[in-house]
This record gives structure tokens, sequence and C-alpha cells, in this order.
């Protein structure tokens, strides 16, 4: 196995976790009170071109930095990490349809990471559910996300393409 | 025959991993914040918090002059509004002044003192929520500078929220606008109780359960000295309501503090709720030790 872009997607999600939880936040850049769910986009990006242990690997460990780093039981992101790298992995053959098909594929992802986030915080007695203006909590960062994902993934190609681009194809 | 298996391996590490990050979560949640889950958060404070401090110097300026931009729009009116706001605290600030004498020659005569002589600890706000669901802020003072556990968390403007896991170096403060928190408050206006919830992005969700007079909009809330030092701002309300007997009076409450602006913090490290003295019948407060060191 080429560990170069293992080590590689590592650092981003790395870098991704310090700009999500220090620039991204209320009282910094967070327009209309939301901001992207950058670590997200970058696992959606490098599963592309990761195996696919790896690749669910990659998002176990994304989620479990974001859970270390919030305020959430433990083990909760990493759950919903799991289940988008998962499903990249199940639909990255179709990487590369055109730009507003994965546009859409990445706001449906973001939208049922935070949906499945709610719902596994409910189950474990987080009463998350009673925020209010949840829907809009849920669609913007959603919407950010793609924008954010239109920079992230050209990097994320960029770095990791050339070197593993025969293993994800299948 | 390969691809078949290769998806069958990948499924099952998906489906490993889901169940793993499930019984982590329940691991979590049963040991309450200790154990392997706060060594590993101590861990990832100890990995994170330099990277963080080092990124937050370096996009802070980066991030006001974005925010600078996107509230261009809006500083033409906000000038107004605060000229006109300016000339209302002037009339006010006169008012103030006179209650200020008052209330120190009533303190002298009660032998109280305000709360925010407890002592307390300055800190700054070393990392942000990694999501839109985390009410919560990390500040870089830990155990080494005393903090510990349920202590509050002020700022100038009233409280900020309560240390619910802490490090070394680090510690995490839970906002009072996360739905998982409460504050139990009293109504300035009425002298009454309550509890207070948070509700995420919103305002927050004052509950009177006892109450018989009704509360209304611009009446001050104030910790009630059961769980936080008495007397520290938590919020004004926004809806006047009236208490139906046999159900809670329920109200919208504005947090006292801009979390917008949040910077630098204080926590309080010089009052616990067990030094509280509580009248047994009452269950009021009548009587909080303040410690007599400021740690600054």
């Amino acid at each position: 196995m080429n560990l170069r872009p293992v080590t590689l997607s590592i650092l981003l999600v790395f870098v991704a976790v310090v700009i999500q939880t220090t620039m991204f936040g209320t009282g910094r850049v967070q327009p209309f009170g939301a901001a992207p769910m950058l670590v997200l986009a970058v696992v959606v990006a490098c599963v592309r071109y990761l195996d696919s242990e790896p690749a669910l690997l990659l998002g176990f460990t994304a989620g479990l930095l974001l859970d270390l780093l919030g305020g959430s039981p433990l083990g909760l992101w990493a759950m919903v990490h799991v289940v988008v790298a998962y499903l990249t992995l199940r639909l990255r053959h179709r990487a590369d349809s055109a730009v507003p098909l994965v546009a859409v594929g990445i706001f449906l992802l973001a939208v049922l990471a935070q949906t499945l986030f709610l719902v596994a915080s409910t189950l474990f007695g987080q009463s998350l559910l009673s925020s209010s203006g949840l829907v809009m909590l849920i669609l913007l960062p959603a919407a950010y996300t793609v924008i954010a994902a239109a920079a992230v993934m050209p990097t994320a190609s960029w770095l990791l393409r050339e070197r593993t681009v025969r293993t994800w194809v299948r | 025959m390969l691809p078949f298996r290769r998806f069958e391996r990948s499924t099952t590490l998906f489906v490993g991993l889901v169940m793993l990050s499930f019984l982590i979560a329940t691991f979590d949640v049963r040991s309450d914040g200790t154990g392997l889950g706060a060594m590993m958060r101590t861990g990832a404070q100890s990995l994170f918090a330099p990277v963080q401090q080092l990124a937050t110097a370096v996009t802070r300026p980066v991030a006001g002059f974005i925010d600078g931009i996107s509230n261009i729009a809006g500083l033409r009116d906000e000038l107004e509004a605060t000229r006109a706001e300016n000339d209302l605290l002037r009339q006010q600030l006169l008012d103030v002044q006179s209650t200020e004498n008052r209330l120190t020659e009533l303190e002298r005569i009660l032998d109280l003192e305000p709360p925010i002589d407890a002592a307390t600890v300055a800190a700054r706000i070393s990392s942000l929520a990694p999501t839109e669901f985390d009410h919560i802020r990390w500040i870089d003072r830990g155990t080494e500078d005393g903090i510990a556990l349920g202590q509050a968390v002020i700022d100038e403007d009233g409280l900020v929220g309560r240390i619910d896991f802490v490090a070394d170096r680090s510690a995490r403060v839970r906002l009072i606008t996360d739905p998982r928190s409460g504050v139990g408050v009293r109504d300035l206006g009425t002298n009454e109780t309550g509890w207070i919830e948070g509700r995420g992005a919103g305002p927050l969700e004052l509950k009177m359960f006892s109450t018989t007079k009704p509360v209304q909009e611009g009446d001050r809330l104030v910790t009630d000295g059961t769980r936080f030092p008495p007397g520290i701002p938590v919020g004004i309300i926004t809806e006047s309501a009236e208490a139906v007997a046999g159900f809670a009076l329920i109200t919208s409450v504005d947090p006292a503090i801009n979390l917008a602006e949040l910077d630098f913090v204080k926590v309080v490290v010089g009052w616990s709720p067990l030094d509280a003295v509580v009248d047994p019948d009452t269950g009021e407060v009548v009587d909080v030790p303040l410690a007599p060191v400021t740690v600054e």
C-alpha cells in the first residue's frame, strides 16, 4: 500500500480541524451564523483517492478529532464521518460527473451527516433537537460545505491524484 | 470475484467502525467525562492547543477583515443606533450612579460583598466549537491555574457558562446557550427564582415553576447562588409573561453576554456551591463566603 496519499490525507484533515476550530466559529468567519463543515469536505475529497480501508479509517479519525475537540460524547462525529466516507466510497465512481451533480451530492452528504449526528446525539441523551432554528442550522452549513468543497477538492486532487488514480477507479 | 471481496471487506470494516463509535460514545457518556475519554481529550488538547493558538493569532486579522466586509452595509445603521443609545445611556448613567451609592450603603449595612470580588482567573479563548451543535469554547487555562469542573465563567457583561472539562493547561467552557446547560436565576423585577436553559443559536428559555407574579419584558435575571455565585447577570427577559395556575411560566431571554465578541473571560475559582449556606426551610442562599485572593 502506498502510504503517501494516506499521510497527505491525514495531514489535510489535521489542517482542516485546526482551521475549523480557530477560524470558523461564533465571532470569527461565520456569515449568517453558520460555517462550512470543512473537515467533512476534506474527508469527501480525500476518500476519492484512497483505498477502501484507509478511506474508512480516515473518516473515523477525522470524526474522532472533532469529538475530542468538541463538546459532544466521543464517537458520534466519528460514526457520522465513517458513514460519509462509506457513502463516498460507494458513489465515487460518479465523481467525474457534471459539477452540479457532485455539488448536490456533497450538499446531501452534509445534510445527512448533521441529521445523523442529531439523531445519534438524541439517542445518547443530548437535547440538541430543542435547538432553535434547527433547519437553518443544518441547511446553511451544508450549503457552505459545497462552497468549501470547491476549494478543497482541487487541492486534494492536486496532492493525491497522480500517485493513486489507479486505486480508486473500480 | 475480487471486487466482491473488496466490497465485503470494506463493508465489514464500516460496520465494525460504526459499532466501535457507538461503544466509545456509550463508555464516554457512562464515564461522565472521566477515564479513557478524558485522557484522550487531554491528549488531543496537548497536541492541538499550541497549533490552535498560533492559528488563532494568524487568522484573527483575516477573520476580522472578512467580518468587517460582511458587516459594512450595516455599519451606518449601527452608527445611528449607537448615537441614540449613547444619549439614552448618558441619562441612565446618572440614575445608575445614584443607585450605586445607595447600593454601597446597603451592602455596608448588610455586610455583604458583591460577587465579582470572588477569586478569578483571567483566560483567553483559545479555540472554538468545531461544529454548529457544540456550544463550547476552549480556554488557555487549566488545572495548573486552579481551574476545576463546574466553576462559573464570566466576562464583563455576565455569565458565559461553566467549566465542564479540564486538562492541565486548557479547559472547556459549556456556554449558557447550550441546550444541555441550565442555570438557576433570580428575576430582579419580582425577586422570584427560575431556571434558564440554552436553545442553541436562539434566545434562552426561562421556566418558573412556582411563581404567581408576572414577568415583564426588560426584567434583568441574575444567578440565584445555587450553582454559581449569586448576582451574576445572566440575561434580560424579551417577552412579558403571566403565570397560569398549574403551569410553569415560560418565556424567552436574551443572554447578557455577546458571544460573537467573546475573547477574554474570567473563571470564578474562589467559590463553590458547597460554600453557600442554604436555609433548610426556604432553600434560599443566606450566606455566600467569598475567597479573598484574586489570581490574575
